[in-house]
């Protein structure tokens, strides 16, 4: 028998025992079985020419492999009619006679057409990356104002939850003086509206909707009332360019794209809200807002040295004395980038971001809030 | 046919039910795990079909297979369309209302009663046509199982019952488990022959008010027990701590145990408790249901379904925990292979992040295979068909045209398999 190379010739004698049911009852017959060149051939009592069943049209209900302990055939062209047949040798033999039956070719087929999917899911993203394409930033400009004020509402309200709004008069009133002066140079269609919170995180949020939110910890890091300029000067940039918007869409999008890709069981759906609030840029997005605010700064002639010191303060990171720190900026690439680019920036004549009186109310926005109370 | 089988008296024979068990489900575990991650997640509805594949196959009658002829297409088309018709719809208009009404807590609550309502509707219509998709697609001797009947009708039992549960401090779970089982088996076929289901939930009740009642009971006598005990403070040692504020710390130590051990108790009644009661309906629903001539027959146990409960649980925990060491294993690798450079750093796992999510939510689901196993064999290995069954007269049954999957059970996570 080994003397043959083909596996058919080298069963071809084999007969194995099986039960053969019609399709037409739940009922079986004992049936004799041979794997013959032509199919598995299946010898009935009653019948004398065997049923033959070609390989190309046969279907196991398992896939076959070495540890298969028996088969259960079904063809194609007969709707219902089952071959079972005990025992692994056949199952053993039938794998080498129609080897498009075994584990390892089924799993092959039903996953290359998906292979090749997440390959193109790669590729197309990276395409769309690298050529500075974004279907996110599209959409982002399609949102009509009422939506994107409603969405900034959102945000500002998920951000201020459990937090004081600083209002004291008089700093309000320094701040909206700045924020007007900025706003009217940044030559949006909207003017922006700043909310100032008591949180000790040093830091500027932009929101849909012309919104900024400026926290406490910011103004009292602040070193000067061109520092702070610079920084609001900065989130107008982000919100000029809907980048707060955009980063919502893509929040969605990727959401939704998640779920489609897990089956639906992450659960990520119920809990949109919670990505809202969670937005960052990439460094493309921070060299826009950059220039933005430096145009803006340059057109209320309030010096960009502000945004400058303020990007040393962040290379700086919690360091307490006041020298600038190239060592620590070299481990921030983006921030010293970015330093670079803003002192690159050709000179103006400037005037003061507000008076040092006004610049005292401002500090001062949250405590006397707390003494009017 | 001409069979070569002994017929008994009452035209037809006694079928055996029994479990071979199927080779591999580690391996075939490992084995989707990987192609789900490869795959960004969607071979899972290819994977989900080979396990079913490999259970049915587990499953014998007579000696011969129960064969599952769904496939990954049709459950991956179902759940496009209902991704598309159900999930994106909810998602959207979610949006819609916050933007439109703003985001009042009046507003947001009464969106979210609302999508409640929508999603336990559909949460039963769903668990309706997964079961009757996969009967639909489950042969044994080439004849086709069948569901019938409305799957509305079926979810609306569901929902309005569900409302109840809490008016009626759960007294109809009894009922409504019994109810819901008798529309499903009595809409199901095997061929032409149908199912009949002929039970009442009155014997569900006398087991339901033991979990009921057995639960608090136990924990007021580990109270007594343990007080009686003397582990805990006596009431001498706390009249002499005076106005309480010096507290021993081996007494604060031991007072803060007594929670720890209800809690403790209490979980452990709960899970052998529950466990029992499930065993009992399971057996009762075996018992009420009928196939011609014959009837099914349950044996499982309380202890038997705890233990298996709880294995399984340990052995998803241990996927779980041996996916994410892995998954470990890798950023380390990252880290150490990009060294110092911190922003490149921060770069490549920002980029990566994504992929490390999925490999985490998968993760779960590493060993799943291995206990839908293990309970479907505790199942099949506790259930008996008792009673002669005439084969030869069970001839195919008309065909329905189901040609996509379980999208809406997949949805709304019904699916046990």
């Amino acid at each position: 028998m080994s003397m043959h190379s083909d596996p058919v010739d080298k069963y071809a004698d084999r007969r194995f025992d099986a039960r053969f049911s019609d399709g037409t009852s739940a009922g079986s017959e004992t049936v004799g079985v041979a794997l013959s060149p032509r199919g598995i051939e299946i010898s009935r009592d009653r019948d004398p020419q065997p049923l033959v069943w070609p390989y190309g049209a046969i279907v196991t209900a398992e896939p076959l492999s070495d540890h298969s302990i028996d088969a259960l055939v079904t063809y194609r062209y007969q709707q219902g009619a089952s071959l079972f047949v005990p025992g692994g040798a056949f199952a053993r033999a039938l794998a080498e006679v129609a080897p498009h039956l075994t584990a390892r070719a089924e799993r092959w087929r039903n996953t290359r057409p998906w292979l090749w999917v997440a390959g193109a899911v790669v590729l197309v993203s990276g395409l769309i990356a690298l050529s500075d394409l974004s279907p996110a930033r599209t959409l982002a400009g399609l949102m009509p104002d009422a939506a994107r004020q409603t969405l900034g509402a959102q945000v500002i309200g998920s951000m201020t939850r459990g937090k004081t709004v600083c209002e004291a008069s008089e700093g309000r009133a320094a701040l909206d003086r700045l924020a007007a002066r900025l706003s009217a140079a940044a030559g949006n269609a909207a003017a922006f509206k700043l909310t100032v919170v008591e949180w000790s995180l040093v830091n500027a949020f932009a929101a849909p909707g012309e919104q900024i939110v400026v926290t406490s910890g910011l103004i009292a890091q602040a070193q000067s009332p061109e520092e702070l300029a610079g920084v609001i000067a900065h989130e107008m940039g982000h919100g000029i360019e809907r980048h707060p918007e955009t980063g919502i869409v893509r929040a969605v999008g990727l959401t939704a794209a998640a779920e489609l890709m897990l089956g639906g069981g992450s659960g990520t759906l119920t809990n949109l809200g919670l990505a809202l609030a969670q937005l960052s840029y990439t460094r493309a997005a921070e060299r826009e807002a950059d220039d933005h605010a430096l145009a803006i700064l340059r057109a209320t002639s309030i010096s960009a040295k502000g945004l400058a010191d303020f990007f040393v303060r962040m290379g700086k990171g919690e360091k307490d004395d006041g020298g600038v720190s190239v060592d620590l900026l070299r481990s921030h690439p983006q921030t010293a980038e970015r330093l670079q680019h803003v002192l690159s920036a050709p000179t103006y004549p400037t005037k003061a971001a507000m008076s040092a009186p006004e610049w005292a109310a401002l500090r001062a926005i949250c405590e006397a809030d707390a003494k009017a109370r | 046919m001409t069979g070569t089988r002994v017929s008994t008296a009452a035209g037809g024979q006694a079928l055996e039910l029994s479990w071979v068990q199927p080779f591999g489900m580690v391996g075939l575990s490992i084995a989707n795990f990987i192609r789900r991650v490869l795959t960004l997640g969607i071979y899972d509805f290819w994977g989900r079909t080979e396990v079913r594949r490999r259970i049915w196959s587990g499953v014998r009658l007579d000696g011969e297979p129960l064969v599952y002829h769904g496939t990954g297409r049709e459950l991956f088309v179902g759940f496009l369309i209902v991704f598309l018709l159900v999930l994106l719809p909810i998602m959207l208009s979610g949006l819609v209302v916050v933007a439109v009404f703003g985001a009042s807590p009046g507003v947001t609550g009464l969106f979210q009663t609302v999508i409640f309502a929508v999603a336990s509707l559909l949460f039963g219509v769903g668990s309706y046509r997964a079961q009757r998709y996969r009967l639909s697609r489950t042969t044994w001797r080439g004849i086709r199982g069948s569901v019938a009947g409305n799957s509305w009708a079926y979810g609306w039992t569901y929902f309005w019952t569900l409302l109840l549960i809490p008016l009626t401090l759960g007294w109809i779970i009894p009922w409504r488990a019994t109810a819901l089982q008798r529309r499903l088996t009595a809409n199901m076929s095997f061929g032409d022959k149908p199912f009949v289901f002929q039970g009442h939930s009155l014997s569900l009740y006398g087991p339901f008010s033991v979990m009921w009642l057995g639960i608090p009971t136990i924990l007021v006598l580990a109270s007594v027990v343990i007080g009686a005990s003397g582990l805990l403070p006596g009431p001498q040692a706390l009249e002499a701590l005076g106005d309480g504020r010096d507290l021993a710390p081996d007494i604060r130590a031991r007072a803060a145990l007594l929670p720890f051990i209800l809690l403790v108790v209490g979980y452990v009644s709960y899970v052998l408790i529950g466990a029992w009661y499930q065993a009992r309906v399971f057996n009762h629903f075996a018992r009420s249901t009928l196939f011609g001539a014959a009837h099914f027959e349950g044996r499982a146990t309380g202890l038997g379904l705890a233990f298996i409960g709880v294995t399984n649980m340990l052995i998803l925990a241990l996927g779980a925990v041996v996916a994410t060491s892995l998954l470990s294993a890798i950023l380390v690798g990252v880290v150490y292979l990009l060294g110092p450079d911190q922003a490149q750093y921060a770069r490549t796992l920002t980029a990566m992040a994504p992929v490390f999510v999925i490999i985490a939510i998968l993760s779960f689901g590493l060993l799943l295979p291995v206990t839908q196993a293990r309970y479907s064999r505790y199942l099949v290995e506790h259930l008996r068909l008792v009673g002669p069954v005439d084969v030869d007269a069970i001839a195919q049954g008309a065909k329905q045209e189901i040609n996509r999957g379980e999208g809406l059970a997949q949805a709304f996570d019904v699916d046990a398999f």
